[in-house]
């Protein structure tokens, strides 16, 4: 395994994909506060504040995931 | 007064035995990753191969073989029918209040289709059965990554890059980690979560945005093409008619959008969760792999639920007229 570029290669290409997460875990995070300050102002409306977070961290979250898939395509494919 | 009627069905945990037995447990899994240590399998992104030759060979298609994906699938079939049946016999049986699994897919149907009917209103019937057997299907498909033995029962393939291989019982082999001396091998497992092939989860997509055009021109007529398509605008007003027509084919663009992400998102996570599964086990073969499984429950559940849910949201959006903005539907 001496001197095996091309796995170095893959291994810091996998890692640097993965950096693309930091948006998505902020973004995350924004859709939560914004969320939870809704609900704490208005509790009543907490059913529908939390199905349309769910689908905000649904929406953030697919831009990490599509990071992740490129990492594991990166390191199990090619 | 339902909940107290079942605490009073409800075995209480036998907390004095059941300790015992967790204990042997895991004194068992010492013992036996000490014996047999445990190797990290070998990751592959398309689903093995369990048919030497396709069983189907078109010239569109390619070469189809049978594989470990298409096993999980068949048996998440087999779950669903199961259920099918025990929700009609429950039906049939005139109970009103349904006990056992039908009475968990009540409460389960109930929420999805509340929440279907807040957000589509008159469609919610036809809405909602897109939602709840995406949901259901997704959810059994998940969930079946936290069963013992998918995943690592299989057959010894030949490998450049195996293992060597000890014989525990008669006849039935496992690989030991180490290099091979001669022939390596490698286990091809009998079933693997059908979650993580992309076929699966691109069919689904498809399923769901192409059924999202159909109900959309169902409720809106012709008429909903002008979605993507929007020229009325653009010759009287001359600067916000082209932005009108430049979102209308930035709609048609997310249309595809939806289906990688759709597609992507459910692979990902059940993938990722596989392979983090796998390595937790084989760094630490004692008793951390239990707190992922919970992890994986979770991401399972949620998976389901958003993928169910997005379908859901976007054939609602698809109902709503789009071209006027003078507050008839809402």
């Amino acid at each position: 395994m001496e001197g095996d570029i091309v796995a170095a290669a893959k291994l810091i290409g996998a890692g640097l994909a993965m950096i693309g997460t930091i948006g998505a875990g902020a973004g995350v995070g924004i859709v939560v506060n914004g969320a939870v300050q809704g609900m704490a102002r208005n509790p009543d409306a907490s059913g529908t504040v939390l199905t349309n977070m769910i689908l905000g961290i649904a929406f953030a979250e697919a831009i990490a995931i599509y990071c992740l898939v490129v990492a594991l395509l990166i390191l199990f494919v090619f | 007064m339902e909940q107290e009627q079942n605490q009073v069905n409800v075995k209480k945990w036998r907390w004095g035995i059941n300790r015992w037995w967790v204990l042997l447990f895991i004194v068992l899994s010492i013992i036996t990753s000490r014996i047999f240590p445990p190797v990290q399998p070998h990751i592959q992104i398309a689903a093995e191969h369990l048919s030497k030759s396709p069983i189907l060979n078109t010239p569109l298609l390619g070469e189809v073989y049978f594989t470990n994906t298409m096993v999980a699938m068949f048996i998440v079939d087999l779950i669903l029918i199961g259920i099918v049946f025990s929700v009609n016999r429950a039906v049939k049986s005139g109970k009103l209040v349904p006990s056992g699994i039908s009475g968990a897919l009540e409460a389960m149907l109930e929420v999805i289709y509340n929440l279907t009917e807040s957000t589509a209103g008159k469609w919610a019937r036809t809405i909602f059965p897109f939602f709840a057997i995406i949901t259901l299907t997704v959810l059994i498909t998940n969930w079946m990554e936290l069963i013992p033995g998918v995943d690592n029962i299989g057959i010894l393939h030949e490998s450049d890059e195996g293992h060597p291989i000890g014989e525990i019982a008669p006849g039935i082999w496992t690989v030991l980690p180490g290099e091979p001396e001669g022939q390596g091998y490698q286990i091809i497992p009998f079933i693997r979560v059908t979650s993580t092939d992309l076929n699966f989860t691109i069919a689904l997509a498809l399923v769901s945005v192409i059924m999202t055009q159909i109900i959309g021109v169902r409720a809106v007529g012709p008429a909903y093409f002008k979605k993507y398509w929007n020229t009325s605008t653009f010759f009287k007003k001359p600067v916000f008619g082209l932005i009108d027509f430049a979102v209308g084919l930035l709609e048609l663009i997310s249309e595809f959008a939806k289906i990688l992400s759709f597609s992507f998102r459910l692979f990902g996570n059940i993938f990722a969760g596989t392979v983090m599964l796998f390595i937790i086990g084989t760094l630490i073969p004692v008793m951390a792999q239990s707190a992922f499984l919970g992890l994986e429950f979770f991401v399972g559940l949620i998976q389901a639920i958003v993928f169910g849910m997005l379908t859901m949201v976007f054939m609602a959006m698809a109902t709503q007229s789009h071209g006027s903005h003078d507050d008839e539907g809402h």
